[in-house]
């Protein structure tokens, strides 16, 4: 057995059963789902009938609590499950959730929240302020230790494969650290301009705001960032470390290699990439049309690079890569792309003017344009180049731009917004039309593509639509030109002598370290995975910086998970419902004048402006809550935070269990007739309690609609119980008293305020608790006996309310106050029926956890072994919650000692 | 008031660090109220004091010692007040 004991909860109750279990010599385990200890009680001003502070009279027992030498108390823990192992004891499985904060790091100096850029209501102060994601619970905390609030990766930044965390500068943008948030995306890879234009953002796809209006426009916020930059700031403001003397060749200065080169040099290694081309940025430069990525931005990001000392030899093909080895490079990466365009395989694809898709881009990207001027083209293909290819033609001035594809518009793998691109840019689409043969003229040039059209069969390898051709079917497309975009393949034959090349010319590696059979050579990117994108290259450069620094650190490649490890991605459902409603906003879209016939270059989209930025991060719902955006780890002096932290679930053995898991408060928008969620001045006794205590989340007591300080405040008492119609016909018992215990500190904070309290009858049904009544009522406050029916709002936020006045003949009376205050009842908590998994734990009419002869036995349940302290089963003020947990005490030692299988130390 | 469309309270409270910026610069000519703030934002005045209470606790604004005779406190920025 690893425990006598087990307490659920760390209420009054809960720390009391354990304080005292553990005076006698048991072991207690202390679970509390919370980051602190201290329940309800810590977060209210005073009590009733003293008037001691509460922070006072709590605050020993918490630190009583955690520090007992016979008490194990695990915070923001929750038990899972509590199964019955014997006669004598139980199995409990318990989650430890994590903190992602080191506690024994954390001095609790709170700049991890005020550097927090995520805000959401603070549970501890009744939802009436924000606290941040990375938060320390309230300011008597015990232990007072930070929690990063991280429920799972966001969508956006889940599904990145460049691994950005999107979520990140997101969040950044939102709280105006422009820089911050390029510095994040630079974390990750130096194309911050081009992936901000030429990316595809999947994170857009996935985005939850796409579930409501429209996606957060997050490529567009990743430009934003980089021009702001790259227009303010000289150089990339990074410093990379000492020079570790040892260094590695990259082969190709595509987004791959690029993005290796940074990771690498910014660790300290000596980088030189060789680049074939005459200029560096391999697809970037040469493949993507400038009105998609200008080429002034791709040089920024180069600069990036070699920045940090990254040296790039253009014009340098590399065709044997063991000389770069002998040349004293510690490792190699090769990262060449794809730079071959697949050929049409029909007759007459050698006659003049029929060209590849990539040759074709990269001949306009050198400036060697082709004369289309007046010219029927056709493009053969449904890919992203084929699209490029065709709006390049259209701006080259060809007269009539075809595309030819094979299947139909639903199967195209051109993304959709390039699709519609070119269409509205006058790209004729034709479907289900396959070449058959480029036809020629007598002198040798192009003529016509003669093609067939195709139905689509059954689904193939891909999952498409096989197309078939139909016979007879066949016809000519006049044109003067064909670009054939149909595929694109690396250039691997001269490397086949030391690594092992696989389907289509890709270089095979072991797909999660990239390291080929030569230990020294990894490969990366297209010349890999075949034709992809700059996000999964990006990714790829990242991936093997990666693998190669671990490797020249002699540290093993397999069976880690460093790299890869997220946590899971976050619940869209779950997301959306953590409100009730949603505001529609706007989504900011692209505003830009396309063309119908384009004639130039120019980029298309335009930058977005501060207002359009902020507006686009604004609609950002926080998914995972904690965005990553880094700014904690960044000002946390110890250095405590550590996002790589992971919950853990364990199972223990316990003798006995005690549920002191509370109760909830009444859901005041139940009662809608009076305005709770509706009318932002009527709030509820507990937000009261938080305005009226030392750490009150407003500086003194305000009404919330408009921060003035209330001279007339009414308070209406049994709401939500005593009321049949809300499902809870009982007394709740302490309402009346911590009412009156607030009406005496209102009029201390407040002293012209008239306090008056709408009831049915008072219950002051304890030691001197009549007097206490009789104390507010000689203060000043008045009490109208009579129940409310309504509560309606004036122009100016003051609140009318509809009553009887019984004591006065009975009268409908009309009142204004500007601050109504609602005496919410108690609840059962249901979750104490759900920590038993074989035993169900008896419940009383009510839902309270039953006592089964609770006059007799005060403290056991219907389970033997199990017990209840305080108002899990039924409500209690303090002095009865300390009273029973003190009976279930008893009746815990009594169960042991007859057992006598406990771990008791002498006391 | 009543006007006032009822948000979520977590989407207000979403939303304050994107107001700092606006209220920092309406707070760059001295404090204000809440109403006042409320007004030269053209944001209900609720919304307003979520944000600036936010703002408030972690240390970017502070309130006058006093109310105004209508009962209302002025909060203005603490340090440099609108970031550039």
């Amino acid at each position: 057995m690893d425990y006598d004991v087990l307490v659920v909860g760390s209420g009054i109750g809960g720390m009391e059963s354990a304080i005292k279990l553990g005076d006698m010599g048991y072991k207690v385990l202390l679970v509390e789902k919370e980051g602190s200890v201290g329940g309800r009680v810590i977060l209210l001003s005073k009590v009733f009938p003293t008037l001691d502070c509460a922070s006072c009279i709590t605050t020993p027992k918490m630190a009583a609590t955690i520090h007992h030498p016979n008490i194990t108390a695990m915070t923001y823990s929750e038990v899972l499950g509590i199964r019955r192992a014997s006669d004598t004891h139980f199995r409990a499985s318990v989650r430890q959730k994590a903190r992602y904060v080191d506690e024994a790091a954390c001095t609790g100096c709170q700049l991890c929240e005020t550097a927090c850029t995520v805000a959401v209501p603070d549970q501890f102060n009744a939802d009436l302020v924000a606290r941040r994601a990375a938060y320390i619970p309230f300011p008597q905390a015990v232990p007072k230790k930070a929690i990063i609030e991280r429920v799972g990766t966001s969508p956006c930044t889940d599904t990145c494969p460049a691994g950005i965390k999107a979520h990140g500068y997101v969040s950044l943008i939102r709280s105006g650290k422009y820089e911050e948030a390029f510095q994040l995306v630079l974390d990750a890879t130096p194309l911050v301009g081009s992936l901000g234009r030429a990316c595809y953002a999947p994170c857009e796809s996935e985005c939850t705001r796409g579930e409501l209006e429209g996606s957060i426009p997050i490529r567009r916020l990743k430009r934003f960032v980089a021009d702001r930059h790259y227009r303010e700031m000289d150089g990339p403001g990074v410093t990379p470390a000492e020079p570790n003397g040892k260094s590695v060749a990259i082969v190709g200065s595509g987004p791959a290699g690029l993005t290796a080169a940074w990771q690498l040099a910014r660790s300290g290694y000596r980088v030189k990439i060789f680049e074939a081309a005459a200029e560096p940025g391999g697809f970037l430069r040469y493949a993507l049309p400038t009105y998609r990525l200008p080429q002034e931005v791709v040089e920024q990001d180069i600069r990036n690079v070699t920045a940090l000392g990254v040296e790039i030899a253009t014009s340098a093909p590399v065709r044997d890569l063991g000389a770069l080895r002998l040349d004293g490079y510690d490792a190699v990466l090769l990262a060449t792309g794809t730079p071959h365009s697949t050929s049409l395989g029909v007759p007459g694809e050698e006659i003049e003017g029929v060209l590849g898709g990539l040759d074709f881009l990269r001949e306009v990207r050198r400036g060697e344009t082709a004369d289309l001027q007046g010219k029927r083209v056709v493009i053969v293909g449904g890919g992203n180049v084929a699209m490029d290819a065709a709006r390049t033609a259209r701006r080259l001035g060809a007269v009539e731009t075809v595309v030819a594809y094979r299947r139909g518009r639903e199967e195209m793998p051109a993304h959709k917004a390039e699709v519609d691109d070119a269409e509205a840019e006058g790209v004729e689409l034709r479907f289900l039309v396959a070449p058959v043969e480029v036809v020629g003229d007598a002198a040798g040039r192009v003529q016509g593509l003669r093609c067939q059209r195709m139905e689509l069969g059954q689904p193939d390898a891909s999952g498409r639509r096989r197309p078939e051709p139909v016979r007879g079917s066949e016809f000519v497309i006049p044109c003067e030109a064909v670009v054939a975009a149909i595929g694109m393949v690396p250039d691997t034959d001269s490397f086949a002598r030391m690594v092992s090349i696989g389907p289509s010319h890709r270089v095979k590696v072991d797909p999660k370290t990239l390291q080929s059979e030569v230990p020294y050579l990894f490969a990366a990117g297209d010349v890999v995975m075949g034709p992809s994108d700059i996000a999964r290259a990006v990714g790829q450069g990242r991936r093997a910086a990666f693998m190669i620094d671990r490797w020249l650190q002699g540290r093993e490649l397999a069976g880690f998970s460093a790299f890869d490890e997220r946590l899971g991605v976050v619940d869209k459902t779950q997301v959306l419902a953590r409100q009730k409603k949603y505001t529609h906003r706007d989504p900011v879209t692209v505003n830009a004048a396309r063309l119908s016939a384009p004639r130039d270059f120019a980029e298309i989209e335009p930058p977005m402006t501060e207002d359009e930025a902020l507006a686009g991060a604004g609609g950002c719902i926080d998914c995972g809550v904690c965005s990553e955006c880094g700014q904690c780890v960044a000002a946390c002096p110890p250095a405590a935070i550590d996002l790589n932290m992971r919950e853990r679930t364990f199972d223990v053995e316990v003798g006995a269990v005690v549920v002191s898991t509370g109760y909830k408060l009444f859901a005041a928008d139940l009662k809608p007739d009076y305005g709770f969620g509706k009318y932002p001045n009527v709030i509820t006794a507990m937000q009261m309690d938080r305005l009226i205590a030392p750490t009150r989340p407003f500086n003194t007591v305000l009404r919330p609609g408009d921060g003035k300080v209330p001279e007339r405040i009414a308070y209406v008492m049994c709401t939500g119980s005593r009321d049949k119609t809300v499902g809870n016909p009982l007394c709740s018992k302490i309402c009346c008293m911590y009412s009156t215990k607030q009406n005496q500190l209102i009029m201390g904070t407040l002293p012209l305020a008239d306090v008056t309290v709408h009831y049915i009858d008072i219950r002051a049904a304890g030691k001197r608790y009549e007097e206490f009544y009789q104390q507010a009522k000689a203060m000043g406050a008045n009490y109208i006996k009579g129940r409310v029916a309504k509560i309606t709002e004036k122009e100016d936020g003051n609140l009318i309310l509809r009553y009887e006045d019984i004591e006065n003949g009975g009268a409908i009376v009309e009142a204004e106050y500007d601050l109504v205050v609602l005496a919410v009842g108690v609840q059962p908590n249901r979750e104490a029926e759900r920590l038993f998994i074989d035993e169900p734990l008896g419940l009383d009419d009510y839902y309270f956890v039953a006592e089964p002869n609770e006059d007799l036995d005060p403290g056991k349940t219907s389970i033997p072994g199990v017990f209840v302290a305080g108002a899990a089963s039924g409500t209690k003020d303090i002095v009865d919650t300390i009273l029973h947990a003190g009976a279930a005490v008893a009746q815990v030692a009594a169960h042991l000692e007859q057992g006598n299988t406990t771990k008791k130390v002498p006391v | 008031m009543s006007a006032t469309p009822n948000r979520d309270i977590r989407e207000i409270i979403r939303e304050e660090p994107l107001m700092h910026r606006p209220i920092l610069k309406a707070l760059a000519a001295g404090p204000l109220t809440v109403p006042e703030i409320a007004e030269a934002i053209g944001r209900p005045a609720d919304e307003v004091l979520f944000w600036v209470m936010g703002m408030r606790r972690y240390g970017m604004v502070t309130e006058s010692k006093d109310p105004t005779d209508e009962g209302y406190f002025s909060y203005g920025a603490v340090g440099g007040g609108v970031p550039s």
